[in-house]
Parts: structure tokens; C-alpha cells; sequence
């Protein structure tokens, strides 16, 4: 029988590799072996996540590998999530809420960011695509947020963040918020210049500067 | 004197000319601000339907010293449309976009019908095209249209279809010939009503995106499928890619097309030296025109020229709150590099 290590690794390379079909077997006989679920999410499919983003940042891999090794990780998360005990809330975790704003459609890049993020350990509430403005700062106050996420792909549509920003302004809760911004027309200058708390140039790199800016780690 | 049109074809053909040329395609590549929509009275989204409105807002970009040339469509969402995609036409302020997919999986392609080019927005785009090739001359018509990847992806849904990408390449490749054969006749018949340039943009096909290998087996393959059909017909074409470039100089070297577009994050002077014998098109940044002074648009325009630019243009779509003096300084510096 296969030790735990082995099977850990194995689920690394299954993710890292993007085999998303016999990945829920390995997981199957990982957690009827009665190894500890967490382990395995931490050990074995983030490690392979987190294996493969250090790829992206080599430019190794590209967009379309990342979404494919996240599909791996979320076949297998799906067997082992069930076995984690109730009370496995991993410590507190940060909320964010994420989305497209409002005039693009374009959002395979804020996926990719929410799947980085989730995989780092936040809770995330995604708003979709062509997000009303007032969404993201509703949706913030009521799960009482750590850090909106937006992005864009269009020019035409980059001055909505500016408004988000101003929006939490008037409700006065922008000092308790922290705000990311990005999207290929963004850039750190643009960021600073409407006042964002952040900005990144991909997702993995998203997930560096949102837990810099949460203090988490 | 040598005429706005002349001096782009000149330029395109890579034989030297008076002073470079100062354009901004449209489509992708946006050139209408709200500014601009106040001055002339006519406005989006009504003019995306029109074809009488989209010439007339084609007309006063160039009228009000905006840029030397006629582009149209306004947006990146006529193929997508037709093709089968769900599109809202946007705001005054919003480009028009997709909303809702055709198909889930790549398989479901042959489903698809073809364009229709004598309905919808095709013929719209067409016949704004026709007029102005009626009621203007001297002026270069650019057509624009949107890359193979990126209509590919407007109309399957993104994140199945680049998967399937590298899971079904097979099938792929068979969507891919599908649309670029209709990207083609889109393009001939923009030719046919009047267009001298075919600008193509593909943001969503690009080296970041796809890494080198992808990107030369998806998008240089078809991009170079419709870029010689064009100059076949006898027009220019110009390509513009986004994104960063370094993973993929050697690939976009193999581009046949007359004339490249960069983005504002590619360095002109590395662009130069990676792609020695092309026309380069760039990159005043657009952020900069809408956010800065006429002052810093010149100095970056002035930068641009410097570093090599052969045709002057924002590095990307305008952003619509971009006030008319800066978007004007663009070709107010160009014109003092007259010979």
C-alpha cells in the first residue's frame, strides 16, 4: 500500500501535471487509507498549485496550463472536502470579494486570481463579470470584507474602479477595506492615481500583494 | 503635398515619407471619447447600429484634428454577434460587449452558422464603410476586425475553449479554420466597400495568455491565414498584439503583416531591434491621454518618434473620459516632425 507521502506526491504532480481524471481515484484511496483530509489539500493539491505557479512566474506556464492544473485541484478537492471535520476552519480566513467591473465581460483572468486566492486560503465571493458598481461595495459590507478585487480588460471600463473607491469613501468605509486593482490595462501608476491599495501584474502575484495588504502570514 | 492617405500607404509599403502618420484604427484600438461625441452631436451607443451615424462619428474624429485617418466598427463585438454571441450595445460610455456565449464547448461549433454580411451590424460596419469611400477621398478607410482567438473565445465560452485548446487540437484547429474563413470574408468585403487598411487586433489570443507554443500554433497560424488574404486583395493590414512581448518576439517575427501595434508596456526601442525590417505602429499611452497633460503627451509622442516609431498611435483603445486637447496633442507634435 501506498505510504501517505507517496500518495501526497502523487496528488502534487497529478495538479501540477493537469491530470484531472484519475486524480478523485488517488484522493479515494488517499482518505480510505484514513489519512488526515487537510494534509491532503495542504500537502498534496495546493503544493501542486503552488509548484505550478512558480512555473508561471519562470514562464513555464501560461494562463491556459494554471486553469487547467486548477481543474485537477478542484476534482480532487471535491473527494477530499467532505472529509475535513467541522470545526477545520483554517484559523480565520480573509474575505475578499472579486469581479469584473461593470461594461466588460471579460473575466479569465479574475478567475485565475480566484482560484490563486482560494487556494492561498481566503474565502472569496465573486461577483461574476460586468459588475454593477454598487455591487462590489454592498456585497463588501455585507460579509464584511477584508479586500475588493477588480478587474478590467477595457479601457472604456478602468474609470469604475475609480467610482468603487469613491463609493466606499462616501459610506465611510473605505479606511477598513483594502482595494486591488488589475486587468492588462492597469498599472501600478494607474492604481496609485485613484488611490487603490494594490495592483498586481498576474494572479500569482495578486495573492503575494493581497496577503501583504491583509497581513496575513 | 502629400495627402493623409498617400502618407499611411507610403509608410505601410516601408518606403519613407514626408513625417510619420498619426492614426488610431478604432475597433479594439478606440478612438472615440465622450468629448469627442459632445463636439460632432452624434453618440453611442445609437451610432454602433447606424451606418449613416458610425461615418459621421468616423468623419469627426478626423475633422477635429483627432487623427489622419476613418475607422469603424466602434467596438470588438460585430463578429462575436454574428456569429451567434449575445451583446449589449453598451453606453455612451461603455463599448459594447458580449453577455452571453453561442456555444459551451468547442465541439458544438458546427452549430454555428456563418456571418450574414447583408444584415446586422456586419452590414452596418460594411455600408459606413461604402460612404465614406463616397463622400471622402485622401483619407485612409481602416476596417477593423477582431483576431481569430479572440472571436473564438466571444463565442465559446473562454475558459472551455482554451482547454479544449491544447485537450482537442484536432477540433480546434477545425473552429479556428471556421472562423478565420469567415474573419476573411469579413475583411475582403471591407476591401470591396472601401477600405484601404484592415486593422486586426487579438487581445485575448495573446503570448501571455497562450505561452510561445500556443500562441504560434493558434493565433500566428490564422493571423497569417486573413493578413494574406488581405494583401492579396490588395490592402494594407496592421496588426496590433497586447500584451507583453519577450516570450514571443520570434513568433510575432513570423507575422507577414505590413505594419505591428504594440502595447505601451513593450519598449519601441526593443520592438525595433527584435523586428529590424517592420513597420512599427505605437504607443503613446493611453492612460496618459486620459490622465495627464497636453505637455506629457507631447513628450511622450515625441519619445514614441525617437524610439522609432514609423506611425504614431495610442498603445491601446482611448479611455472615453479622455479630454480632446490631450487626444489632439498626439497630432498637433506629430505634424512638427515634418521634413
Amino acid at each position: 500500500m501506498a505510504t501517505k507521502e507517496e500518495l501526497l506526491q502523487k496528488m502534487s504532480d497529478m495538479v501540477f501535471e493537469m491530470e484531472d481524471e484519475e486524480i478523485a481515484d488517488v484522493c479515494e484511496e488517499y482518505i480510505e487509507a484514513g489519512y488526515d483530509a487537510l494534509d491532503g489539500i495542504l500537502h498534496g493539491l495546493v503544493d501542486g498549485m503552488n509548484r505550478a505557479s512558480e512555473m508561471y512566474d519562470q514562464e513555464e506556464y501560461f494562463v491556459t496550463d494554471l486553469l487547467l492544473c486548477s481543474d485537477a485541484m478542484y476534482a480532487g478537492l471535491d473527494v477530499l472536502r467532505p472529509h475535513l471535520p467541522e470545526d477545520a476552519s483554517v484559523g480565520e480566513a480573509k474575505k475578499a470579494v472579486i469581479g469584473v467591473v461593470e461594461g466588460d465581460t471579460h473575466d479569465i483572468g479574475k478567475n485565475l486570481v480566484k482560484i490563486m486566492m482560494e487556494t492561498a486560503g481566503f474565502e472569496m465571493f465573486d461577483l461574476g463579470r460586468d459588475v454593477p458598481l454598487d455591487s462590489f461595495v454592498e456585497k463588501a459590507k455585507e460579509v464584511d470584507a477584508d479586500l475588493i478585487m477588480m478587474s478590467t480588460l477595457m479601457t472604456t471600463t478602468m474609470p469604475g474602479m475609480k467610482e468603487v473607491i469613491s463609493k466606499l469613501r462616501e459610506q465611510g468605509i473605505r479606511d477598513s477595506i483594502k482595494v486591488m486593482v488589475g486587468g492588462s490595462p492597469i498599472s501600478q501608476k494607474y492604481a496609485e492615481d485613484i488611490g487603490a491599495d494594490g495592483y498586481s501584474r498576474n494572479a500569482v502575484e495578486a495573492v503575494e500583494v493581497a496577503k501583504r495588504l491583509c497581513g496575513v502570514e | 503635398m502629400t495627402t493623409a492617405n498617400e502618407r499611411l500607404i507610403k509608410i505601410l509599403s516601408g518606403m519613407k515619407a514626408d513625417r510619420p502618420a498619426c492614426i488610431c484604427p478604432g475597433g479594439m484600438m478606440n478612438m472615440v471619447t465622450k468629448a469627442l461625441q459632445d463636439v460632432c452631436g452624434v453618440y453611442l451607443p445609437e451610432a454602433h447600429t447606424d451606418a449613416r451615424m458610425m461615418a459621421d462619428l468616423a468623419k469627426a474624429i478626423y475633422d477635429n484634428e483627432c487623427f489622419e485617418n476613418y475607422g469603424v466598427p466602434f467596438c470588438m463585438t460585430v463578429e462575436a454577434e454574428a456569429l451567434g454571441a449575445s451583446c449589449t450595445m453598451g453606453t455612451q460610455l461603455f463599448e459594447p460587449h458580449v453577455t452571453g456565449y453561442a456555444i459551451d464547448t468547442v465541439e458544438d461549433y458546427r452549430k454555428l452558422k456563418p456571418m450574414d454580411l447583408e444584415a446586422g451590424r456586419a452590414k452596418v460596419t460594411l455600408d459606413a464603410i461604402r460612404l465614406l469611400k463616397a463622400e471622402t477621398k485622401d483619407v485612409p478607410i481602416i476596417g477593423n476586425i477582431v483576431g481569430p482567438v479572440s472571436v473564438a473565445s466571444s463565442v465559446c465560452e473562454p475558459t472551455r475553449y482554451y482547454k479544449q485548446m491544447r485537450q482537442k487540437r484536432e477540433l480546434t484547429h477545425e473552429y479556428m479554420q471556421f472562423v478565420t474563413d469567415d474573419l476573411i470574408r469579413f475583411a475582403l468585403a471591407m476591401i470591396d466597400a472601401g477600405a484601404d487598411v484592415i486593422a486586426l487586433s487579438d487581445p485575448s489570443g495573446t503570448g501571455e495568455i497562450l505561452g510561445p507554443k500556443f500562441f504560434d500554433e493558434y493565433a500566428v497560424t490564422y493571423i497569417n491565414q486573413v493578413v494574406d488574404a488581405v494583401e492579396a486583395a490588395g490592402a494594407k493590414m496592421i496588426v496590433h498584439i497586447c500584451g507583453q512581448m519577450k516570450s514571443v518576439y520570434d513568433k510575432v517575427a513570423k507575422i507577414h503583416s505590413d505594419a505591428f501595434s504594440f502595447d505601451a508596456v513593450v519598449s519601441l526601442r526593443e520592438a525595433r531591434k527584435n523586428l529590424p525590417d517592420k513597420v512599427i505602429m505605437g504607443n503613446v499611452s493611453t492612460f496618459a491621454i486620459e490622465m495627464q497633460d497636453e505637455k506629457t503627451v507631447d513628450k511622450l509622442t515625441r519619445s514614441s518618434y525617437a524610439n522609432g516609431s514609423d506611425i504614431i498611435s495610442p498603445a491601446c483603445g482611448l479611455g472615453m473620459g479622455s479630454p480632446l486637447s490631450n487626444v489632439q496633442q498626439v497630432l498637433k507634435t506629430v505634424k512638427t516632425f515634418a521634413e
